[in-house]
């Protein structure tokens, strides 16, 4: 049996990278008692995977940790033992059973919608959405492993719009062949709206979804 | 007062290096309401969050003071200096991890001195905090109280410093925060406050204290100018270790601290007498915990830490009277949950072959062997009781056990060292590596590696030592280069030493008097800071420091002292005797040993104090 989690990541803890979020809920499984699988061998660890990992600094309001179990437990005895050896500011929010053939989340990952919220007003911002929009290519310089490459991400947008003055959302293809982080679509807003200085903002990862925009949590 | 704006903030941490080291909010880090807090106190670490977050003290005060219903504590550790800059930039005041309160906001910021070398990190931090660095500067805001092992001579910070704090904390730091509270409730004034912790046994406040001169430099007189101030300030002392407050519960940091586990503090102090370590004179008697207590912090702490290593903590672990007992019952228990027992600092010559069978069981880490000296006419200068043939025995035991990791720790300068020391330590270094491979292939672990590590001497306050001066730095670099030569020579040895030019101004501090606190200043207004990191000692600026104030850092780290001159620490009473100093100098410079305590009273000053030295 494995356990969806379901929790939050925001606040302080944005900036808690992912190696460190990883041991932090390794540590948390092990104060809760939880019968969580160990892997074999020499040094045994747990097998903890992740939907996928959010880069320092960005909020998930729905984050996806599959813990794989040696035990059966019932669901709601495993929220009460994870949330209580949780540290507050890293709450669990729900969880879901599967049984061990359920795939992995990472590889039924398809798209995430993302807030981006900003301290002052974007107006200017703003108005370059439906420009940005409305072109056939979007080519953004990306940093790969091996350098910088250009590459078009408008296919990778599947939704772009102003919630208010200082608010934008958006739905961003990630899956192993195209992902667009919204640091990348931001790029690319700047450079349509003719924008030079950079205003601060926050990123936020809403929801995370799988084929034909059913959140992945339910897959 | 510079205020916390969350937006500047937010975006200060977005540009800093390992932002998590700022944000606090940790599983078990306290979150009581500021507002409603008695007595606030923000302890502060003057080093970065990943060494401050290993330090067993900390964790102990913080539980203290927290464990009182109308006091808070929380932290704050150096920042970075790109976030130092940041929070400059952005006008933003150095805060509490907790509570994001300004640190000015607090009632009392406690410093730990640890090392000389953070102190100008002490200044960093009160400036980054909007507080002035000198204490005559500040007319209300906290209260500014500094411990820790480097408190024991605390005239370079004299000036920044309101009230020190010597010797074990425990009950010293309560009593210290209640006077506080209670000056607080009655409308004191700060002048009244400080007064009425003088009078407090372990406290110093050094504004209640004036220094003198001689015209050669050495300190002609130094005594209180305050009533309430006593002329000899004694050391606290914590005599029932067993019953002593410890916590059930350590804050787990999101980032890695360098020790990032569960720490049980199996015993304070260590009679074994090594002539330059100051730990061992500053901490005596021995004192321990039993099996019983620690088996139940272990218990308490794995619960609420999840950590996978168990450490034990003392100066010299393999001498707690029920080690093979504790280790044997920590292994036994927490073997099905994966966690692992380590043993650090172990002295060689007490290595329980048994205990060692029993570690590697879970999983082996190197052997860390400490013989100081190269030759037994060194090691009996300095009082280190270990012979070759005990290191030889424990090296051997650990190879026939699976280990293959050595590492040597030796220290150059030492008094009366000559070639043949040096020499020794090659000797020493060869002598292992044979010893591993005399043990069949069969048995030994496959990639033996041998490290030796050579610190320079620095002589300490309170240590038979406190007289001696360093070794010159052209001095030093030639010795490191001779030993290089030396182990160039012996297959298989990796050698590393330390920088000499932290030695060199760790030992200006160890012994400084207040007109170092002169220095300090200019040194850290010039831009010094983070000195213990590499990247960061501006040695230069520290020469151009010393210049600046006329002094000369010879005069303190170089210089010779004799029987009659006073020292700026003589008025702390840390429990050793200065008369059982010299006397243990002059044996040191005849080569003479001591035995552990253990087996017998040496008079060295601690059966003074009420129910501590039982014999
Ligand atoms: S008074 Fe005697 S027994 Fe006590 S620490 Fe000193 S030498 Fe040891």
């Amino acid at each position: 049996m494995k356990m969806l989690v379901i929790f939050e990541k925001s606040k302080r803890i944005r900036h808690v990278g992912h190696l460190d979020l990883m041991r932090t809920m390794q540590r948390a499984l092990r104060r809760s008692g939880l019968p969580v699988a160990f892997s074999n061998g020499f040094n045994p660890h747990m097998l903890l995977n992740f939907a996928a990992p959010l880069s320092v600094g960005t909020s998930g309001r729905r984050e996806i940790m599959e813990v794989p179990l040696s035990k059966e437990i019932s669901e709601a005895d495993f929220k009460s033992a994870l949330s209580a050896a949780l540290p507050s500011d890293l709450p669990c929010i729900a969880v879901r059973a599967v049984d061990d053939k359920h795939p992995a989340p990472m590889s039924m990952l398809r798209a995430a919608a993302y807030s981006i919220e900003f301290y002052e007003n974007a107006r200017p911002l703003i108005d370059a959405i439906p420009r940005l929009l409305a072109r056939d290519t979007i080519m953004v310089m990306r940093k790969t492993k091996s350098g910088e490459k250009l590459c078009d991400i408008r296919p990778m947008i599947y939704d772009l719009c102003a919630v208010d003055d200082t608010h934008i959302s958006c739905t961003l293809s990630i899956c192993e062949s195209a992902t667009c982080k919204p640091e990348l679509l931001m790029d690319a807003l700047y450079a349509e709206a003719g924008l030079a200085e950079r205003s601060y903002c926050l990123y936020t990862r809403m929801q995370m979804y799988g084929e034909n925009m059913v959140p992945l949590e339910l897959l | 007062m510079k205020e916390l704006s969350t937006e500047r903030l937010d975006r200060l941490l977005d540009s800093v290096l390992k932002p998590s080291r700022y944000i606090g909010g940790e599983m078990n880090a306290v979150s009581k309401p500021f507002d409603q807090a008695e007595l606030t106190f923000a302890f502060c670490f003057p080093d970065s969050y990943e060494v401050g977050m290993s330090h067993l003290g900390i964790k102990i005060l913080y539980d203290i003071i927290n464990k009182q219903p109308w006091a808070l504590c929380e932290r704050a550790f150096m920042p970075w200096p790109d976030m130092a800059d940041g929070l400059r930039r952005e006008n933003l005041p150095l805060f509490s991890l907790e509570s994001r309160q300004p640190l000015s906001r607090f009632d009392i910021i406690g410093f730990t001195l640890q090392y000389e070398m953070c102190y100008t990190n002490i200044l960093e931090m009160l400036d980054l905090a909007d507080i002035p660095v000198y204490s005559a500067d500040r007319k209300d805001g906290p209260i500014i109280m500094a411990g820790g092992p480097c408190a024991y001579n605390p005239e370079p910070l004299a000036p920044f410093i309101d009230v020190f704090q010597i010797g074990d904390g425990e009950d010293m730091m309560v009593e210290a925060i209640s006077c506080v509270r209670d000056c607080k409730a009655a409308g004191k004034s700060r002048l009244e406050t400080l007064r009425a912790l003088a009078g407090i046994e372990g406290i110093y406040v050094p504004a209640f204290y004036e220094a003198s001169y001689n015209e050669d430099g050495t300190l002609a007189s130094f005594a209180p100018t305050d009533p309430c101030a006593p002329s000899v300030v004694r050391r606290c002392v914590v005599t029932d270790l067993d019953h002593a407050s410890y916590p059930s519960a350590f804050i787990v940091p999101y980032t890695e601290a360098i020790h990032d586990r569960i720490v049980l503090e199996i015993m304070r102090g260590c009679t074994r007498g090594c002539r330059f370590c100051q730990a061992g004179m500053l901490y005596r008697p021995v004192r321990e915990r039993s099996v019983e207590t620690l088996l139940r912090q272990a218990e308490e702490l794995e619960n609420a830490t999840g950590y996978e290593e168990i450490s034990l903590s003392s100066l010299s672990s393999g001498d707690y009277t029920h080690l093979t007992e504790l280790v044997t019952a920590l292994i036994e228990r927490y073997k099905d949950k994966k966690v692992s027992v380590s043993l650090p600092s172990m002295r060689l010559d007490s290595i329980v072959k048994q205990s060692l069978e029993e570690t590697q069981k879970i999983r082996k880490s190197g052997l860390t062997l400490a013989p100081e000296a190269g030759t037994q006419r060194l090691r009996d200068v300095i009082n280190k009781g270990v012979t070759e043939d005990d290191l030889i025995r424990a090296v051997k035991d650990a190879f026939e056990t699976g280990w293959s990791t050595v590492k040597l720790y030796f220290m150059i300068g030492l008094p009366t060292e000559t070639e043949e020391d040096l020499a020794g330590i090659g000797v020493l270094a060869r002598d292992v590596i044979n010893t591993y491979f005399s043990v069949p292939k069969s048995v030994r672990a496959k990639g033996l590696r041998v490290t030796c590590s050579a610190s320079t001497f620095v002589p300490k306050a309170f240590t038979p030592f406190q007289w001696q001066g360093q070794d010159e730095y052209d001095t030093i670099i030639k010795k490191q280069k001779d030993l290089a030569d030396i182990l160039h020579q012996v297959k298989g040895v990796n050698f590393n030493w330390h920088e000499p030019e932290l030695s060199m101004l760790e030992a200006c501090f160890a012994r400084g008097d207040r007109r170092m606190a002169d220095v300090l200043y200019q040194a850290w207004k010039t831009g010094c800071r983070m000195d213990a990191w590499s990247e960061y000692l501006r040695f230069d600026l520290w020469l151009d420091a010393f210049k600046a104030c006329g002094l000369d850092p010879a005069f303190y780290a170089n210089r010779m002292r004799g029987e009659k001159e006073l020292l700026p620490w003589d008025f702390i009473d840390a429990g050793v005797t200065k008369a059982y100093l010299w006397c243990e100098w002059q044996r040191a410079l005849k080569g003479e040993t001591t035995p552990d305590c253990r087996n017998g009273c040496q008079g060295c000053g601690m059966q003074r104090f009420e129910g501590v030295c039982s014999k």
